[in-house]
């Protein structure tokens, strides 16, 4: 098995689902968390001045997405065959066009702005967004096939860092993706990391 | 053989990259193209209410990426291994800022803005997005291995949109650049299908 060393801040943000990768698949990794004033000296180092990065054997990958395919992809849930792969694929590039929404409130500086954005986000995007993958879950709980997949496991990282940001819990009255939901935090490796994660 | 049937409008926009990658591995596609007056029927019938979609074996994909990801697949230009992979992914992503920069500057109305919004790009983004791409690209012109891959493809149809809004060579001092640009169109395939493919505005 190659080694893997994550880098990141030491927030959930990008990096969050990452790690669940890595504890799904109970594959070992050094867990690299800077401060922000580290962060200056490290990102020329970087090929595309971001993080995280994830470097594997010597080799830089960055994109979060590209770290998270590949992860998935030694973890077997990246999909059984080219087409679940692609499904796969999709749900997760949903789930980031509906983050680029979200960096747009979270970054906004004026705070009534903020505010107005957060209501518009809670109170008629995300119910839209919510309302459309609910038909793409299945009733098992899951978007791809009938096992867990990345697809599954970003779902969940997205909720779980919304949860802090929203009044209630957006998923009530969406029986798949609740059934999603529990899916993910009812696997072994990512419940022991949750535990770990949330217990500080 | 499996049927691909892609729709999208009548553009080159996000269906490009994915008809590019057909054109490339010689696999025939039906390439539908509709009137935006036919959208609003068609919307409620897609994944996620917007277009390009591909329906294949049975299923419907949406996402342009992962569609262009399967299709690069099939055509065996996705990479040789796993890591290879990951690293076309990244240069493919990490392509989507400016991009998006480039459809904020193309979408806006305001004049003076759209004229802030032009000279940002053309004199900090793509400089700066050129510099860091030319040092993930090799001497021989590929982003990922020794050989085409999706990467190069992908960044080709970025640049002849850039060349589009911004004229001048922006590849000047930028070796692998140009000679990712020259692999891509030395592909008989995409060479054929950009003489051939259908005049559209965008």
């Amino acid at each position: 098995m190659p080694s893997y060393k994550l880098t990141y801040f030491k927030h959930w943000g990008r990096a969050g689902v990452l790690r669940l990768l890595f504890a799904a698949g109970g594959i070992e990794f050094e867990d690299v968390r800077i401060e922000r004033e580290q962060w200056p000296e490290l990102k020329p180092k970087t090929p595309m001045g971001q993080i995280p990065i994830l470097e594997v054997d010597g080799t830089i990958i960055c994109q979060t997405k590209a770290i998270g395919r590949l992860i998935a992809k030694e973890a077997g849930l990246a999909g059984k065959t080219p087409l679940e792969a692609a499904q796969v694929d999709m749900i997760v590039d949903g789930l980031s066009d509906l983050q680029v929404k979200i960096v747009d409130f979270f970054i906004e500086k004026d705070e009534k702005k903020k505010q107005e954005k957060i209501k518009e986000f809670a109170e008629k995007t995300l119910p839209m967004f919510l309302d459309t993958y609910e038909k793409l879950a299945n009733s098992s709980g899951h978007f791809v096939g009938d096992a867990l997949t990345w697809a599954d496991v970003d779902f969940f990282s997205l909720m779980f860092f919304l949860k802090d940001h929203l009044p209630n819990d957006p998923l009530k009255g969406h029986v798949n993706l609740t059934k999603v939901r529990d899916n993910v935090t009812s696997n072994p490796g990512i419940a022991a990391w949750m535990e770990k994660e949330t217990s500080h | 053989m499996p049927a691909y049937k892609l729709t999208y409008f009548n553009a080159r926009g996000r269906a490009e990259p994915i008809r590019l990658l057909f054109a490339a591995a010689g696999i025939k596609y039906e390439d539908v193209r509709i009137e935006g007056a036919d959208w609003p029927a068609l919307k409620p019938k897609t994944p996620m209410g917007y277009l390009p979609i591909l329906e294949v074996d049975g299923a419907t994909l949406c996402e342009s990426t992962a569609i262009a990801r399967f299709v690069a697949k099939r055509a065996g230009l996705v990479g040789k291994d796993d890591l290879q992979q990951a690293k076309a992914d990244m240069i493919v992503d990490g392509m989507k800022d400016i991009l998006k920069k480039l459809i904020l500057m193309v979408l806006e109305k305001d004049e003076i803005k759209k004229e802030e919004l032009k000279t940002d790009i053309s004199e900090k983004t793509l400089p700066e997005f050129l510099s860091k791409y030319e040092n993930l690209a090799n001497p021989s012109g590929f982003f990922a291995g020794d050989s085409l891959s999706w990467a190069d493809v992908d960044f080709y149809n970025l640049i002849e949109r850039v060349r589009a809004m911004f004229p001048g060579d922006h590849l000047k001092g930028k070796p692998n650049l140009v000679k990712v640009m020259a692999n891509v169109k030395a592909n008989p395939g995409i060479a054929k299908w950009v003489k051939e493919r259908p005049e559209s505005a965008f």
